[in-house]
């Protein structure tokens, strides 16, 4: 197995988390009830939107591209191409930083963390180390007039 | 030509793999969207209360007492007041079934709750905790922490219109001589490990968090009232649980 099909199975783990909380936080996922938990705590703070949308909800739309890009890339036609592994990097580096800032936001302004959140986090952190390594067993394509 | 890293393999593990994330993903999702809702669990009704003190509303030597703890400020206790309650009230408590009692528990994400508490406790005062608390549940996308920074203008609005001694009411505010009771009411639902508001302790069957439309709240009612001994044998209402110094409104 490829990094990329790591890559493709981890990332479809997460959409299957996201889209648990996404579904919490839309109301579709347990009671109408508000929990005393520190997964409620995080998900009812203000900080749970971003930009109008349910931060579940971007990750959702994250791992969904980490998905469809890395398993595109584990095609046979797609295998050798360095541009598939720089969209892996960008946009799983991209994940790191949002992840950062959420897990930041957790400690120091909501002081709660949520489980869910946490295995999140380190779900992309994995999956930005394994692209990063990909993409270095790929050489740069040779410049022109060498 | 990039050197190719990616070669042709067996693709059948990571198709495996796949497989079977996608089918534990959908069993997990689809099994937390169809599970069913709350379930009651039997707790001892010898728990003492410590001196957290419920609101009353009802005969407190009713057949069957009912503690429900509650946040203002949260969406589900509020559906429950709007929706259930009125019938709870107007079948069980009117008719001396039921002593319910309410017991505070202001979740730390809804910032405006503990307002919303101390603006109740201070309605208790004067003896309107029960109209303040309809009030507040009633119209509490007005003053919630998505709708105002600012909710004690909006309490003292209610408080005006309940007719309450707005002196008294503001003094209350402003020195909040029930955060003890407040803590207190808190405490007893978390030494009972109430994991989310609203949870309803009927009888000896805690209810956890989540809707409980009349007809289940009633069958949990019928469960206690079977426990419970004659009306006329001088005995102590059963299925008491735990309310030692609830106080009368």
């Amino acid at each position: 197995m490829t990094r990329r099909n790591a890559i493709a199975v981890l990332a479809l783990a997460g959409v299957f988390l996201s889209t648990y909380l996404a579904l919490y936080k839309l109301g579709f996922i347990g009671s109408l009830a508000c929990g005393s938990g520190d997964c409620e705590r995080v998900q009812a703070s203000r900080w749970a939107t971003f930009l109008g949308q349910p931060v579940a909800v971007w990750g959702v739309a994250f791992y969904l591209a980490m998905f469809g890009t890395s398993l595109a890339g584990s095609f046979q036609a797609l295998a050798p191409s360095r541009a598939v592994s720089v969209a892996l990097v960008l946009v799983s580096a991209w994940g790191v930083l949002f992840s950062g800032w959420l897990t930041w936001l957790e400690v120091a302004e909501i002081h709660a963390i949520c489980r869910f959140c946490v295995v999140s986090a380190l779900l992309v952190l994995v999956l930005f180390v394994l692209s990063v390594r990909e993409l270095r067993t790929l050489e740069p394509p040779p410049r022109s007039g060498q | 030509m990039a050197k190719v890293s990616v070669q042709k393999k067996d693709n059948k593990p990571f198709i495996g793999l796949l497989v079977l994330v996608a089918v534990l993903g959908v069993a997990v999702l689809g099994y937390t969207l169809t599970r069913p809702g709350a379930r009651a669990l039997t707790v001892d009704p010898a728990v003492p209360a410590g001196t957290a003190e419920g609101y009353l509303i009802g005969n407190a030597n009713a057949p069957v007492q009912v503690i429900e703890f509650g946040d203002f400020e949260c969406p589900g206790c509020g559906s429950f007041a709007n929706v259930t309650e009125p019938d709870i009230r107007a079948r069980l408590v009117n008719t001396g079934t039921v002593a319910f009692r309410y017991f505070d528990f202001p979740l730390s994400q809804h910032k405006n709750s503990w307002t919303a508490h101390t603006a109740a406790s201070c309605a208790a005062d004067q003896g309107k905790f029960w109209e303040m608390h309809d009030r507040l549940y009633a119209e509490q996308d007005k003053w919630n922490m998505e709708a105002t920074s600012n909710p004690v203008s909006v309490f003292r609005r209610y408080a005006t219109d309940l007719g309450l001694d707005l002196a008294k009411w503001d003094a209350c505010l402003a020195t909040q001589p029930h955060t003890a009771r407040i803590k207190a009411n808190a405490a007893e639902g978390t030494r009972r490990k109430i994991g989310g508001t609203p949870t309803f302790i009927i009888g000896d069957q805690m209810v956890p968090s989540g809707p409980l439309a009349y007809d289940a709240f009633k069958r949990y009612v019928d469960e206690a009232l079977v426990k419970a001994p004659p009306r006329d044998s001088g005995a102590p209402p059963a299925a008491r649980p735990s309310v030692k110094k609830a106080a009368t409104q």
